[in-house]
């Protein structure tokens, strides 16, 4: 077991942070929160890097660009990186925007040859730059397209197999989309490359009856428990974070909600049964 | 349908005042047709940036209230696309777009460039201050051709109205005070000392210092311009206490730091 259990750095935890040390192995930051010039974000950054092994999650790459990726956010992210000199760097399996626009969201891709194409291309670009393989992220979803002409699991497997990316598997997004576009959450599992899952995301959605929305400000459900279950059974110990973005709570619940992971992945991986 | 056309078509829709069918989004799963679906990012693309203008705009929300605020909001929204990366940065136009809408109210669109101005100073370049010591040492060295450098965060908002009196008002929980249109126009400077945002009014024998500071002028130079703006003034006595003043509140940049400011 090399990185444990880690949560998302968020500003209403930076004092509990400084003040002690706290039972997190890791933390995870949002890249594009401190790809900027200076002030407090950048020193408590640093200030919290000191003591704690940190993983960079951005938000903007838009890795299914087809005009390729922003050699300016590139350049940033990169510099970001030798700041914090983190295990690893992650984004999304997504796009944001075209023509100069940026629809802040993490959009669904077609699952198609030629976006796979684009992805793979751009997944190159970016480890080009960043020297290191890029870690990507599944996404929540909500519509599909007529033109897909593969699975969301076989394409990031593809993706991986011809660049030598990795996988955040949020486990959550793939309960989500599972729900609204119903599918075998179980077949997404199995789906991904092994070798390839590098980090586990958990978080909790919002139940609107006819789908779900990945809101990330509710405590992880029980459904989603249920399925790190069989993430763990089908990939074995993974890092894991909870990942946790509005109607933030103490740092001291969500050290519990962590623990509550812990001792899913004890038991689980005490008592590994076959999927 | 090409990638590119889809991401065009898929943008579009959500820019769309009114969110519609598409062809190209599969239906029926859930019961849900491909028009629920689209409007799921339709709805989240403003709420998200609805709600960083709130974030950004704090005092001018609470100026306005909140139902006004958010059709405002809304309606910039619908006419302003993000550029930008970074989602904080949104709300650039914000300010002049108020000032569009309310072309009799001149304190809204200064309130919200008092906002906006404040935030970006938060995350703004970091530089190495000068201090009460460096300035001693340069002195020593050369007493001629100093040159001052304003911090990178510096920035100088004129104000027409008592929207200062406003800020501080809204900033305390009180009821602002009655709009008033001030005799003569002032500015305020606004920087970060430490982690903070700060602002504060400047005198018009300051103001002139601090551009002069601003266009990168020697203390010789800031010297001159202020005697002969005000003949009647001690200006190396007035220069004296503004410098000390500047040190103090970091507004001074370290000699060879590379930002610019203002």
């Amino acid at each position: 077991m090399t990185s444990g259990f880690g949560l998302g750095l968020r500003t209403q935890h930076y004092n509990d942070f400084l003040a002690e040390p706290q039972p997190v192995d890791w933390l995870e930051v949002i890249s594009d929160n401190y790809m900027v010039d200076g002030g407090k974000p950048l020193a408590m950054l640093d200030q919290i890097r000191a003591n704690y092994p940190m993983v960079m999650h951005g938000v903007s790459m838009s890795i299914g660009s087809v005009k390729g990726l922003d050699k300016e956010y590139l350049h940033k992210l990169k510099k970001l990186e030798q700041r914090i000199e983190p295990m690893w760097v992650s984004d999304h399996l997504c796009w944001t925007g075209v023509h100069g626009r940026n629809m802040h969201d993490l959009l669904p891709l077609p699952y198609t040859q030629e976006a796979l194409q684009v992805v793979k291309r751009n997944v190159e670009q970016a480890q080009a730059v960043l020297q290191r393989p890029l870690v990507l992220e599944n996404v929540s979803s909500y519509v599909e397209y007529e033109s897909s002409e593969m699975t969301e699991w076989e394409f990031l497997a593809e993706v991986c197999k011809a660049t030598g990316c990795r996988l955040l598997l949020d486990i959550n997004n793939i309960y989500v989309s599972a729900f609204n576009h119903d599918f075998s959450p179980i077949s997404f599992i199995k789906g991904v490359p092994v070798e390839s899952v590098t980090q586990f995301h958990l978080a909790g959605h919002q139940n609107n009856g006819d789908h779900l929305v990945d809101t990330h400000d509710h405590p992880v459900c029980d459904g989603v428990w249920d399925l790190y279950r069989q993430a763990l059974i089908h990939f074995g110990y993974v890092p894991t974070m909870i990942e946790r973005d509005d109607n933030i709570p103490t740092l001291a619940e969500l050290i519990d909600e962590l623990n509550m992971a812990r001792a899913v992945a004890d038991d689980v991986l005490n008592t590994k049964v076959a999927l | 349908m090409k990638l590119a056309e889809l991401q065009t078509n898929f943008q579009d829709a959500v820019f769309d005042a009114e969110c519609k069918d598409r062809d190209w989004i599969k239906g029926s799963a859930r019961g849900l047709s491909s028009r629920d679906r689209l409007d799921i990012y339709h709805n989240a693309y403003r709420l998200r940036l609805i709600d960083v203008l709130l974030d950004t705009f704090e005092h001018t929300s609470i100026y306005l209230g909140d139902d006004w605020f958010n059709q405002l909001a809304a309606d910039y929204v619908q006419l302003h696309h993000s550029t930008y990366n970074n989602i904080g940065l949104y709300g650039k136009d914000f300010p002049s777009f108020l000032a569009e809408r309310f072309p009799e109210d001149g304190e809204v669109s200064e309130l919200a460039l008092m906002d906006w101005t404040l935030r970006r100073a938060f995350d703004g370049a970091d530089s190495s201050v000068m201090t009460q010591e460096d300035l001693q040492q340069l002195v020593s060295v050369e007493s001629t051709g100093i040159l001052l450098q304003a911090v990178p965060t510096m920035t100088i908002c004129t104000q027409h109205f008592n929207t200062l009196d406003i800020w501080h008002a809204i900033n305390q929980d009180q009821t602002p005070p009655v709009v008033e249109q001030l005799p003569q126009p002032i500015d305020i400077l606004i920087w970060r000392k430490g982690h903070s945002p700060h602002f504060r009014s400047l005198t018009k024998i300051e103001a002139i210092a601090i551009d002069r500071v601003c266009s990168e002028g020697t203390l010789d130079a800031i010297g001159v311009t202020l005697e002969n703006e005000f003949p009647d003034v001690d200006v190396a006595t007035e220069l004296g206490v503004m410098l000390h003043r500047w040190l103090d509140e970091e507004l001074i940049q370290k000699p060879g730091s590379v930002h610019s400011c203002c």
